[in-house]
């Protein structure tokens, strides 16, 4: 994690990988509490549309 | 009084019980059948095969909250179903066999006015050859599996600290398993444990799977909005696996695994071999084999399963080339079609279709994931059928209560380490979870529920979901207003 092993002509090599500062934003906890709310909504308005 | 026998104390099989047992109450009866005497919270076990949960996290004693809710448990395998009764009895009945305590070994006939089928898989170790916790792989298919799994991984690391480097190989051990989630979330939670005592030099870590493109999951993929792009899940995970130094073998179907020896055939036909020094490799899933009958004894396991030895439910089993399938092919009652008082749920009914499209190796191998139809979709089903049920002995006629894996969603969270401020998670919603291509032409999804991120908030809400999951389980109160 953080130390990517990236070699042209690989698979490895085509995917995007994050930068530092997405690192920090999927850590940094007021910006994830806010990201959790999200998510919650996110998924019970799934959960309650999914059955009859 | 009207009896309700389930078979299976799952998700699906455990959550139907508790909302039949709620909605019917005293006035009539709920057997449970299943051979193993814990619930187990299964997407957990992950944790116990990296060491950040022990057994009796991730499990509880049935007995004890069947005992409160006023449920019969049998601690028994079913072997037999006999929907007509026989010569002696015209009730419906269900052979079982007792596997503890006293009565161990001991066959008994329990008779059902309505039965649900909710046995889960059969983890089929043996179509794949060398393959299982006995032979020559892992396994987090169970708690004990997974146990099995953390013990033998902690060699690994120490061997890795002894400066001696290690491969690690996980993925599918069969080419149509399905079931990759888990597997997935295994090799994120074990690059992670390996990052965390910085041992990332020391380990060559690689994904193998039976998907065409990696980020399938037997479900055809997805596509999720993300960076002001709508990108398909196939970047989306493969940006995962990069991150954490992983690499990938796609298009492979395992067939043999030997000591320290994956071999398999790619879509091309290219015959290979992978070799590890730790391997969890998820096996094929099979129904449990139930067999059925007549009441005049006559074998009747091709009326009620499916080849298989998955249960046929009110899907459309027709065959037809994959784009031809359309979303109404899915089931959304599980009610069998032969005997009305009968349903399948959760992994025991038979899909009528793969959600990925099928594809065969040059020599002939099919290679392709199977659908999944774990967690969510089988809590929903569990839920439903035990309301249509508790309907229809209170009078009704028809089914209330629908849901079909076409117009349901699914909300996947995949951990990706263990840790309140360091744990990460991969959050991932579809809706519907079998794409509808009628309905939305364009991406096969609706897009507004389509999500995909990676952060700490994905790992809160598996953590959070592991204990509302064990609230629920237990009976504690209220459960019944956690949504399934």
């Amino acid at each position: 994690m953080g130390k990517y092993r990236i070699k042209a002509y690989f698979d490895e090599a085509y995917p995007p990988v994050p930068e530092k500062s997405t690192l920090f934003w999927r850590k940094f906890v007021p910006w994830q509490l806010i990201r959790f709310i999200i998510l919650n909504v996110k998924m019970i308005r799934i959960v309650v549309g999914g059955h009859s | 009084m009207a009896k309700v026998v389930v078979l299976g104390a799952g998700v699906s099989g455990h959550t139907c019980a508790s909302f039949l047992k709620k909605k019917l109450g005293k006035h009539h009866e709920v057997v449970v059948v299943t051979p193993n005497s814990y619930y187990q919270w299964i997407p957990s076990n992950i944790w116990v095969g990296v060491g950040q949960m022990s057994i009796d996290e991730v499990r509880f004693e049935l007995k004890k909250v069947y005992d409160r809710w006023g449920i019969v448990f049998k601690q028994a395998r079913a072997l037999e179903i006999h929907p007509e009764g026989d010569a002696s009895t015209g009730k419906g009945y269900v052979t079982i066999e007792y596997t503890a305590g006293d009565n161990s070994g001991v066959r008994e006939n329990v008779e059902y006015d309505y039965l649900v089928n909710a046995t889960g898989p059969k983890l089929n170790f043996e179509a794949t050859e060398g393959l299982g916790p006995d032979k020559n792989s892992y396994s987090v298919c169970t708690y004990s599996h997974a146990a099995h799994a953390w013990e033998h991984l902690q060699e690994n690391i120490k061997k890795m600290q002894a400066g001696q480097k290690q491969r690690f190989l996980i993925g599918t051990g069969h080419a149509m398993a399905t079931c990759q989630g888990a597997a997935f979330e295994y090799i994120l939670n074990i690059a992670h444990e390996i990052s965390k005592r910085g041992l990332s030099k020391m380990a060559q870590i690689t994904w193998i799977s039976n998907e065409y493109e990696v980020g399938d999951f037997g479900m055809g993929g997805a596509f999720i909005k993300r960076g002001g792009y709508i990108t398909p899940t196939k970047v989306f995970t493969e940006s995962i696996l990069a991150e954490y130094g992983i690499n990938w073998i796609r298009r492979a179907g395992v067939y043999k695994v030997e000591d320290g020896k994956a071999y398999y055939e790619t879509l091309d036909g290219e015959d290979k071999v992978q070799e590890f020094d730790f391997a969890m490799l998820i096996p094929s899933f099979s129904g449990v084999g139930m067999t059925a009958f007549d009441r005049e004894g006559n074998d009747i396991t091709d009326t009620l399963f499916a080849p298989n030895k998955f249960m046929k439910v009110d899907a459309d089993y027709a065959q037809k080339p994959f784009e031809e399938w359309s979303a109404d092919d899915w089931p959304s009652t599980y009610q069998n079609p032969t005997y009305n008082n009968i349903y399948a749920v959760g992994i025991a009914f038979a899909p009528p279709h793969a959600i990925s499209k099928p594809m065969t190796s040059v020599t002939g191998r099919p290679i392709f994931p199977t659908p999944p139809r774990t967690g969510m979709p089988s809590g929903v089903m569990g839920k439903i059928t035990a309301l249509n049920i508790a309907e229809r002995i209170h009078g009704a006629t028809e089914h209330r209560h629908k849901a079909s894996m076409s117009r349901m969603g699914a909300a996947c969270i995949v951990s990706g380490g263990f840790g309140s401020f360091d744990g990460l998670g991969a959050s991932m919603t579809v809706f519907p979870v079998v794409p509808d291509w009628d309905k939305y032409p364009e991406w096969g999804r609706d897009m507004k529920y389509s999500v995909g991120e990676a952060g700490l908030a994905g790992h809160w809400l598996k953590v959070l979901l592991h204990y509302l999951f064990f609230h629920k389980a237990k009976g504690y109160p209220f459960w019944w207003l956690i949504p399934e």
